[in-house]
């Protein structure tokens, strides 16, 4: 028992090392199996092209990068193991993790070991506990649930609106913004429910926006169960129009939810396929068969971000690295990003999209 | 009449490749569904993909497998056959069990110290020592009384909770939460024994199943109180008799590292917490180890043994399923305390039922009552998953299917022996 | 009162498909004494299995709707029935007659494996289908509220009465129920009276998932999206229903799941829908702690 495990700990030791001694480790962490696998692979597909366009380019300081890829399933605990085990791989950088409820306890173990992270997870609460190794680079739930609640207050004036939450941490922060921002501007909510994620029956949620007159739905949470609850709204004949945050841009929502699908709004980044300075590099997800929706494009710039961060301090240590990071200003597919000193990104823009025929695109 | 049963004669060759085709033939049912066919997103739509070749060497796995596999069933169940077992079976496990109990207290005494500069090793052999604690005070329930828990989960929450609770809102230590908590999970473990004394077996299993399953949507849902999905958040960390472990000492005060003028380093602290769960589980141990030799503790087993015979005696059932109820939540919420403390975070997605089944598993797979067992199994289901990292997305079918195999291979545990507390001295036995 | 209706038609759907899953539970219970906890996940393959089939018709341009539907429920009902044979076989039988928690963990174990054999073969993503059965009737329209039961909300009630029905039938009349009923009262008496105790088993391990076979079917028909996770929520339910309506009983597991699909419904209509699970667990407790065997179960005969 406990024997065997010094043993097979030793061989895992000795795997480690080997790998960790040749390169500049990089990793990236998140769902890469479970509910939310197909975000994950997104975050692997965008790292992979960075890494090998960086290399392409001759590396960090003269040396090569090397991916390491952590799989959380969304799961705090595993999330903590994964940091853990990427401490250990001696990593110097760190995209991820994804889901917020595992972001804000593997950055704890990430903060101890010095390492800088960036992440996409959206909680207000991963920049507010004062760590200074977190980057965001994208937005927060309170900014996004600002313009969202806004666009509905806005466009849907006079129709009554429903706040629905799937209790996730993330789900229940976006719902809350959204709720608040349609409050400020005299709108008031008809309903305010919770559902439970991963079940399949949302017939008595629909009955209940029907029985209201429900016409919009701001719907903090994942789109798999926004996909459901269109299919059987139109099925008990409701026609309802969703607003929701960036775990929209899922092209698996479309596949689920069918035609329905059209009457989803969502608030996201602009999109940094519309970016010109990005265009090479799309070109080149899509010579590869990937579509750079979502978190691609996200994850090959959290790469980029450290590329340039580490080139411009000259050194890989985390003091370098952060105060480059914090201080300077970085080029990258999705945008010039600088931080503030929550770690928070500058000017994160969210706009509204809807959509439309299988795309999405700007709502108009 | 039913078990799998190694026949006693050698099969002869075309025997063998009849069983090893018909168990191919079954493998090529249950693969076309699953293997041979696949649906893949075709710009909105599925497709059905076809992979007849890996249905094919699936088939084939499964025909050289069982080939195999039956082959050395038959050496072994000779070798098993023309050796004759020397001594009592029952005693040589027990000799093994106290051997492997010192080698392994040795090994986990020794392993920071080996590991000083692994995180993660410290952090794993962290993981399973609590794993550990949980399945020794889940045995009270399970192993020693005999009543089916599969909400065991609840209990490690309410301590998990009460720590964070009273140390973010009341400034309390570990070590002023610790007795607070496990009462406070000792009183649930109560609440839910009284009203469902009456039910039996698989009732039992299934009402605290439904305990578990309330706690934890109580704990998603109410926000005020346990900060809902976002959890808890910046629990304070244990402190070694009050020095902390931080990179800078408070002001006129000292931190570990400064008070013993070390340099400061995160592993100190990890270091520190696996021995303090070490210790916590050593004392579950001893603890339960005493309790088996008081009377409450042979009551437990005899009630696990025939409950209408210990009423028949004259036994207080109410109390002794209560006091077994009461003592396994308090050690699991001792348990929760330190996965608080350990973490520091903790969010109602670590509790759910899942968890509760791999706690009950490990009870199972050690052997019902078997204290080694526990570390055994415990050591096992924890570093399965964790080897399993380097096959990504295999990890967890490994995971399933050991369990199934180990059951299988053998059924009453790991280190399965129902060593009788009490031996009838062999004089006094009169006609044994 | 419309409104009302309506939910009753949505707990009465879900509770149907909780009932016909319940029964597979019940029967492995009532006949070996085991909980089956991959009963779910069996539930589960057969929802891919119909996934795969639609698809396949789709790319033949079937689209006669009841030849489609005979035909994929022949297909599931067929490799469901092989996953529950397998399963007894090398996870169960091994262990019969050990002691009453090893099957459990096996089943756990099985029950991880399966789920995640799924996923790896057939991907994380959620399967979707295009809506097979489409519209339904208005059976009343107020100015507020019309109430309206779909076509495959019917389709599913009405199968899972003729099943009902037709297995009662089965297990009380035909000389299968009759060695079914002899096995669940003593094993080695009814061996020693000729039946074949094995392949009773293994057909009633094999009944149970062409049930769960059945709701699969339906699940994909109404849902239109499974994934590989759907076993694990609607076995715990079904799970819940048997033990409600008294486990060992088929009447007993189609009232407990009929009972759970409306609390599920009524309350989240009317109360809090986050704490339906909490009702739902809680009405089980009440239940239970003033009958201990369920509603419909027999009350154990303890034997000294």
């Amino acid at each position: 028992m406990k024997k065997t495990l010094l043993a097979t700990a030793c061989l895992a030791l000795g795997a480690y090392s080997q790998t960790s001694l040749a390169d500049l480790s990089v990793a990236i962490a998140g769902p890469m199996t479970g509910q939310y696998a197909s975000v994950g692979d997104q975050i692997r597909r965008g790292a992979e092209l960075a890494i090998a366009d960086i290399n392409a380019r001759g590396g960090v300081l003269g040396e090569k990068l090397k991916l390491e890829v952590g799989d959380d399933a969304c799961d705090p605990k595993q999330a903590v193991s994964v940091a853990n085990t990427m401490v250990n791989k001696n990593i110097v950088f760190m995209h991820g993790h994804w889901c917020s409820s595992s972001t804000i306890p593997a950055s704890e173990v990430y903060n101890e070991a010095d390492i800088p992270m960036a992440t996409v997870s959206t909680n207000p609460q991963v920049t507010e506990r004062g760590l200074n190794n977190i980057f965001r680079i994208m937005g927060r739930d309170d900014q996004q649930g600002l313009v969202a609640g806004g666009y509905i207050a806005d466009h849907f004036k006079g129709k009554k609106v429903a706040v629905v939450d799937d209790k996730s941490a993330y789900g229940k922060g976006l719902a809350d913004e959204m709720a608040k921002a349609v409050e400020a501007k005299g709108v008031k909510p008809t309903l305010r429910e919770s559902i439970t994620a991963g079940e399949k029956d949302y017939s008595g949620l629909v009955t209940k926006l029907k029985q209201a007159g429900v016409e919009v739905m701001a719907y903090g949470g994942y789109h798999t169960e926004v996909a459901l609850i269109l299919r059987q709204a139109q099925a008990a004949g409701l026609k309802l129009t969703v607003m929701s945050g960036d775990t929209m841009t899922n092209s698996e929502l479309v596949t689920a939810a069918g035609p329905a699908a059209d009457n989803v709004l969502f608030t996201f980044s602009p999109d940094p396929r519309k970016n010109p300075d990005a265009a090479p590099v799309v070109e080149k997800f899509r010579a590869a068969k990937v579509e750079p929706e979502g978190y691609v494009l996200y994850a090959y710039a959290a790469l980029q971000l450290f590329e340039q961060a580490a080139n411009g301090a000259r050194s890989t240590k985390y003091a370098d690295l952060e105060k480059a990071l914090r201080n300077g200003s970085f080029k990258t597919v999705i945008g010039d990003l600088s931080f503030d000193a929550k770690g928070d990104q500058k000017a994160p823009g969210f706009v509204v999209y809807r959509w439309q025929g299988g795309q999405y695109d700007y709502a108009r | 009449m039913s078990t799998v049963v190694f026949a006693a004669h050698g099969m002869t060759p075309a025997e063998r490749l009849r069983d090893a085709g018909w168990i191919a033939f079954v493998a090529f049912i249950l693969g076309v569904p699953l293997i041979g066919l696949t649906t893949v997103d075709v710009g909105g739509r599925l497709a059905v993909n076809t992979r007849f070749g890996l249905l094919a060497a699936a088939v084939a796995v499964a025909f050289g497998g069982r080939l195999a596999l039956r082959w050395a069933f038959d050496r072994l169940a000779a070798r098993k056959a023309s050796r004759q077992r020397a001594g009592s079976a029952i005693s040589r496990t027990q000799t093994i069990a106290n051997v492997l109990g010192w080698i392994a207290l040795g090994a986990a005494v020794a392993l920071p110290i080996a590991f000083s500069d692994n995180r993660y090793v410290v952090d794993t052999a962290t993981t399973v020592l609590i794993y550990v604690m949980l399945g020794w005070g889940l045995n009270v329930v399970v192993g020693l009384a005999g009543l089916l828990d599969l909400g065991y989960v609840a209990f490690y929450a309410v301590g998990a909770y009460a720590y964070a609770l009273l140390s973010t809102q009341y400034g309390w230590s570990f070590w002023e939460a610790l007795p607070v908590a496990g009462a406070i999970a000792a009183g649930f473990g109560i609440l839910l024994g009284y009203p469902i004394l009456r039910l039996r077996g698989d009732y039992l299993a299934i009402v605290t199943l439904g305990f578990g399953e309330i706690i934890r949507v109580i704990l998603v849902n109410w926000t005020e109180f346990s900060g809902g999905p976002n959890g808890i958040g910046s629990i304070p960390r244990p402190s070694f008799f009050g020095l902390a472990f931080t990179r800078s000492a408070p002001e006129g005060g000292h931190s570990f590292a400064s008070f013993f003028g070390l340099e400061f380093s995160a592993m100190h602290r990890l270091i520190f917490l696996y021995y303090l769960i070490l210790v916590l589980a050593l004392l579950t141990h001893a603890f339960v180890s005493r309790l088996r030799k008081l009377p409450v503790g042979r009551a437990w087993e005899a009630l696990r043994e025939d409950e209408i015979a210990c009423k028949a005696m004259g036994m207080n059932t109410t109390h002794i399923k209560l006091s077994a109820f009461a003592i396994g939540a308090m050690l699991g919420g001792f348990a929760g305390v330190f996965f608080a403390a350990r973490q520091g975070f903790v969010s109602p997605e670590s509790f759910v039922f899942t968890e509760s089944a791999i706690i009950l598993a490990i009870v199972v797979l050690g052997g019902m009552g078997s204290q080694m067992g526990v570390v055994l199994a415990a050591t096992l289901l924890v570093l399965i998953p964790e080897f399993g990292r380097n096959f990504a997305e295999y990890r967890m079918l490994l995971f399933g299917l050991a369990m199934v195999l180990i059951m299988v291979w053998r059924p009453g545990g790991l280190l399965a022996h129902r060593e009788p507390t009490l031996r009838l001295a062999k004089a006094a036995g009169g006609e044994q | 009162m419309a409104y009302a209706l309506q939910q009753l038609i949505n707990g009465l759907t879900l509770g149907a498909m909780y009932g016909l899953i319940a029964i597979g539970y019940t029967m492995v219970y009532g006949i070996i004494g085991m909980i089956n906890f991959a009963h779910g996940d069996i539930f589960m393959v057969s929802a891919f299995i119909a996934v795969t089939a639609f698809t396949l018709l789709a790319a033949a341009d079937v689209t006669s709707i009841p030849l489609a539907l005979t035909f994929v429920l022949i297909v599931a009902l067929f490799f469901t029935s092989a996953y529950g044979w397998a399963v007894e076989r090398t996870a169960y039988r091994p262990l019969r007659g050990s002691t009453r928690l090893a099957p459990l963990i096996s089943a756990i174990g099985m029950s991880i494996f399966l789920q995640n054999a799924v996923q790896l073969t057939q991907g994380a993503r959620v399967k979707p289908i295009p809506p097979v059965i489409e519209g339904g009737v208005q059976l009343w329209s107020t100015p507020a509220f019309t109430v309206q039961i779909g076509w495959s909300q019917l389709l599913i009630i009405v199968t899972t009465v003729v099943l009902m029905i037709a297995f009662t039938w089965m297990i009380t009349q035909t000389p299968f129920g009759r060695q079914q009923r002899a096995c669940e009262q003593d094993r080695t008496m009814a061996a020693l009276l000729g039946v074949n105790v094995d392949r009773t088993i293994s057909l009633t391990f094999m009944l149970g998932a062409a049930l769960a076979a059945v709701a699969g079917v339906m699940v994909t028909v109404y849902y239109g999206v499974v994934d590989f996770f759907i076993g694990f929520l609607a076995g715990i339910k079904a799970f819940t229903a048997a033990v409600l309506g008294g486990i060992g009983s088929l009447p007993g597991a189609m009232l407990g799941g009929l009972l759970i699909g409306l609390i599920e419904s009524f309350w989240a209509a009317y109360l809090w829908a986050e704490y339906k699970d909490v009702a739902t667990f809680g009405i089980l407790c009440l239940v239970l702690m003033l009958r201990p065997s369920g509603l419909l179960g027999r009350p154990e005969v303890e034997k000294v």
